[in-house]
């Protein structure tokens, strides 16, 4: 009986297996073409939503809905270089370095215009991360960076005590006839940061 | 247009299988490019990104809140982790560029690459963020279906046919569309700024001495140069991000572009920018013309290597 209704069953199938295969696999394309086409859509609306510079409310709100997923998944983005205002004086960083024997000395970022080519293939990411120093948003970032040249600076005899950040700024100002003239340096004190003895470690 | 002629479109411009020829030089571009941004970053990588560096991952995590895809935040927290991290990622990009393992390692270049960019988001450029943003969609591109050692052990294998087979482009499509975002998000942000409507940005761009490269010329400096490179500057971008699509203007636009790019990589030291973006210009070029084009290489080759033989 087993072998009788097993070849039944292989002479009369109820679908032929090819047909039904191949209704499988259309029905598994179709699906992964709706996918990809929701995918399309919503990553097109969401990346035009993100970066429109429209102060649109209805933008606004697409925005803030799709910020998790941007902010999670690495699709954020902003095209602002240079614009709306390109950077308007030439700046780099000082930092005082103020020992506990009372000491001082001084070290600077690297600054570009001082390296050679090579170099500032590899520096370059200073200049960035410098500009960043100085944004009234991104103030977190100064301790970080006054203990990092308090450990670079400490010596096994001589530890810091003090580091002071300084940007040094020279403003570009066209002259009436259109041309440049270097204007004098002028500076202010970012951040003084006494160094606790853990911050060496 | 009526819905369905909208439909046609859509499903013409993503669906229509074409060569994978583009989006495989891309891939080659794209991971050289990627292997070149970790080789400038290997002198100073503890300093950007070690457990004592210029920024510390809390600092990173409270100034950019929120849940974020950083391998940094996994891996244990020492400095070996951190070396280990970069020979990982410098691995994984050097087998995309040779298309080894084609979809596992755009995926994990794409998780490195972001997850070296969430830890220290203050030292990235508009060029990092474009890496990104292609190394996401070429996670789901046929990246791999052609100029790879994927396709060479494929054919070895008999699995795969000695011709390309023809691919759907979605993916290479949505580079496209985020390379001309680009250009057109830039040319409306300069223009909300007084000093591209008046022709003076450039003045300041080229008199900032960090971003000197090589030697220009005194007659650039000249005011009325100066005017006139920021007003073209908006022209170029403009174009380029609305009218590539359009074929009989694409290659013009892209010779243009590859000037323009040429010119600010030679003038402004932001190392690997202009690459970065270059580098995607490749899906804007026709499949039948990546062809022709290899002819016209390998023909004379072949000629001369006959007449030696």
């Amino acid at each position: 009986m087993l072998t009788t209704g097993g070849s039944h069953a292989q002479t009369v199938p109820r679908t032929p297996p090819r047909e039904s295969a191949k209704r499988k696999v259309s029905r598994l394309q179709l699906l992964k073409y709706s996918m990809v086409n929701v995918f399309l859509v919503f990553h097109i609306l969401a990346i035009a939503c993100w970066c429109m510079p429209v102060d649109s409310p209805l933008i606004l709100v697409g925005k803030n809905l799709i910020r998790p997923y941007f902010l999670w998944s690495g699709l954020f983005q902003s095209w602002d270089m240079f614009a709306p205002i390109p950077k308007g004086a030439n700046t780099y960083i000082e930092a005082i370095v103020i020992y506990k024997d009372g000491s001082r000395s001084k070290w600077t970022f690297p600054r570009m215009e001082q390296l050679g080519l090579t170099e500032k293939l590899f520096k370059e990411r200073y200049r960035k991360f410098a500009d960043n120093l100085v944004r009234e948003d991104a103030d977190a970032l100064l301790p970080d960076a006054a203990r990092y040249i308090a450990r670079m600076k400490s010596g096994p005899g001589n530890q810091v005590r003090t580091v002071i950040l300084i940007q040094k700024w020279s403003l570009i100002v066209p002259r009436a006839d259109g041309f440049y003239v270097p204007e004098p340096w002028d500076q202010h004190v970012l951040i003084g940061y006494g160094v606790q003895s853990e911050d060496l470690k | 247009m009526t819905l369905r002629g909208l439909l046609r479109a859509w499903n013409g411009f993503f669906f229509a299988e074409q060569s994978p020829t583009p989006i495989a030089l891309f891939r080659i571009f794209y991971g050289g490019l990627v292997t070149a941004t970790l080789i400038l970053l290997r002198p100073d990588w503890l300093s950007w990104y070690g457990v004592h560096g210029w920024v510390t991952l809390p600092t990173a995590s409270n100034l950019e809140p929120g849940a974020r895809l950083n391998l940094f935040s996994i891996i244990p927290r020492n400095d070996a982790c951190i070396e280990a991290f970069f020979w990982v990622s410098l691995g994984s990009a050097i087998l995309l560029t040779v298309g080894l393992l084609t979809r596992l390692n755009s995926l994990l270049v794409f998780l490195c690459l972001t997850s070296i960019q969430q830890r220290n988001l203050y030292i990235t450029h508009g060029g990092d963020t474009f890496l990104r943003l292609a190394g996401f969609f070429l996670i789901f591109a046929p990246a791999g279906a052609a100029f790879s050692l994927d396709r060479l052990i494929r054919i070895w294998r008999r699995k795969e046919p000695a011709h390309i087979q023809p691919r759907s482009p979605w993916a290479q499509r949505m580079i496209q569309l985020q390379l001309a975002l680009l250009y057109f998000v830039s040319f409306l942000l300069k223009i909300r700024g007084a000093p591209w409507l008046q022709g003076t940005a450039l003045f300041y761009v080229y008199h900032l001495d960090e971003l000197r490269r090589f030697p220009l010329p005194s007659w650039f400096f000249h005011p009325v140069v100066l005017k006139l490179g920021s007003w073209s500057a908006l022209v170029v971008e403009f174009f380029l991000g609305v009218l590539t699509w359009v074929k009989e203007f694409r290659y013009f636009l892209l010779a243009l572009g590859v000037l323009f790019h040429l010119w600010l990589d030679y003038s402004l030291n932001i190392p690997l920018f202009q690459w970065d973006i270059l580098s995607a210009y490749v899906l804007f070029v026709e499949p039948a013309d990546i062809a022709r084009s290899w002819n016209w290489i390998k023909h004379p080759l072949a000629e001369r290597s006959a007449k030696q033989a």
